[in-house]
């Protein structure tokens, strides 16, 4: 079996040698370094270093943080984010950065040394209660990214796209203005342009008009589940 | 050998179980009861007379009222906080009035506090 190797970045340095102090204790690990998050520049010219990345903090997927870290390590690092708050607007958050895997607070030392082992593994940690997230969130993306080629075919703006499934799924103004947080005229305004850029009469006519792109997913906009949308995916 | 008593208490299962995982080693050193909720914590040292409780700062805020009052009341009680999303340890205790003293955030720090020599705070990789 081969090693996993680890590295660990985490701001209080007792809990990031706790950490280590309890992979180290299995052979299958070995944690190739432990930097404080603030000394992450002292490691560049460090190669090839990690099967898996520990952090703390969703900081460390941003931008700045993420060039310091991709500079030290050569290999597609994998986070995997530990002793992270019960918050699935956060938890999306960290997907859409990269994260590899995203252990609560209230897992124990034993589900994080599971979770290391599934990351190296190539599988994906989730928790359990933040899986119908997951669904909810590719369920949304998928209604409200028409497609490139709609967008072209008719010259519809982010917002128009967006207001496109909720009107073929026959929400009132009202209900799409409750939606996206709008005013009802500024709804009503939305779906005028979009009666006039794709030239029907009528809403009912937008749905079957925008029907024949293809969605993002390759499946029928008809057969797509349907998804009471929850406000943390905004 | 005198063994040290420490209490842990954490709300967060993980923080908990890390803290505990880089004492309970020490042969000097007795980790005599975890809890979850602060409003357990003074029956919790009621019953198990720790020297030592360690606790966790909240996030942007200093030691949680409940040890201020701990530390009132039971002079003789110490308090390590530790700061999870900081590298931040602080020693507190009481003589007339709460004292505290930054302390290197690191398991050798705390180890150092807990058998009563203060290591003071350093930038530490």
């Amino acid at each position: 079996m081969s090693t996993i190797r680890v590295v660990i970045v985490f701001h209080n340095r007792l809990l990031r040698d706790s950490i280590a102090r309890i992979l180290g204790k299995r052979t299958e690990f070995e944690v190739v370094a432990a930097p404080n998050s603030e000394t992450l520049s002292l490691h560049e010219g460090i190669e090839d270093l990690s099967d898996v990345l520990l952090l703390d903090s969703l900081e460390y997927l941003f931008d700045s943080a993420r060039q310091k870290l991709e500079g030290w390590s050569s290999r597609a690092f994998r986070p995997l984010l530990l002793a992270m708050e019960d918050d699935p607007s956060l938890f999306l958050r960290a997907v859409r950065r990269g994260a590899w895997g995203y252990v609560l607070q209230d897992a124990s030392a034993a589900d994080v040394v599971a979770a290391v082992r599934s990351v190296a593994q190539g599988q994906a940690v989730c928790p359990p209660q933040f899986t119908r997230f997951l669904f909810e969130y590719i369920a949304t993306q998928t209604e409200e990214m028409p497609s490139s080629s709609r967008r072209k075919r008719w010259g519809l703006t982010r917002r128009e796209q967006q207001l496109v499934p909720l009107i073929e799924r026959g929400l009132s103004n009202k209900e799409i203005a409750g939606y996206f947080h709008l005013s009802e005229q500024t709804v009503k305004n939305h779906i005028h342009r979009i009666l006039r850029k794709t030239g029907v009469s009528d809403r009912l006519g937008i749905g079957e008009v925008c029907r024949d792109s293809v969605s993002p997913i390759g499946t029928e906009s008809s057969t797509q589940p349907k998804f009471e949308v929850s406000r943390v995916l905004s | 050998m005198s063994v040290i008593r420490v209490l842990v208490a954490n709300r967060h299962r993980l923080v908990r179980e890390l803290i505990v995982a880089s004492i309970s080693d020490q042969p000097d050193i007795q980790v005599v009861q975890e809890i979850e909720h602060e409003s357990e914590v003074e029956d919790a040292i009621d019953r198990t007379q720790p020297d030592f409780l360690i606790v966790t700062l909240d996030r942007n805020s200093g030691l949680p009222e409940f040890c201020n009052l701990i530390l009132q009341k039971r002079p003789q009680m110490k308090i390590i906080a530790i700061a999870p999303d900081r590298n931040v340890t602080v020693f507190y205790w009481a003589s007339l009035q709460v004292k505290s003293h930054p302390i290197e955030a690191s398991e050798a720090g705390v180890l150092d506090a807990l058998r009563g020599i203060v290591r003071p705070a350093a930038r530490i990789q």
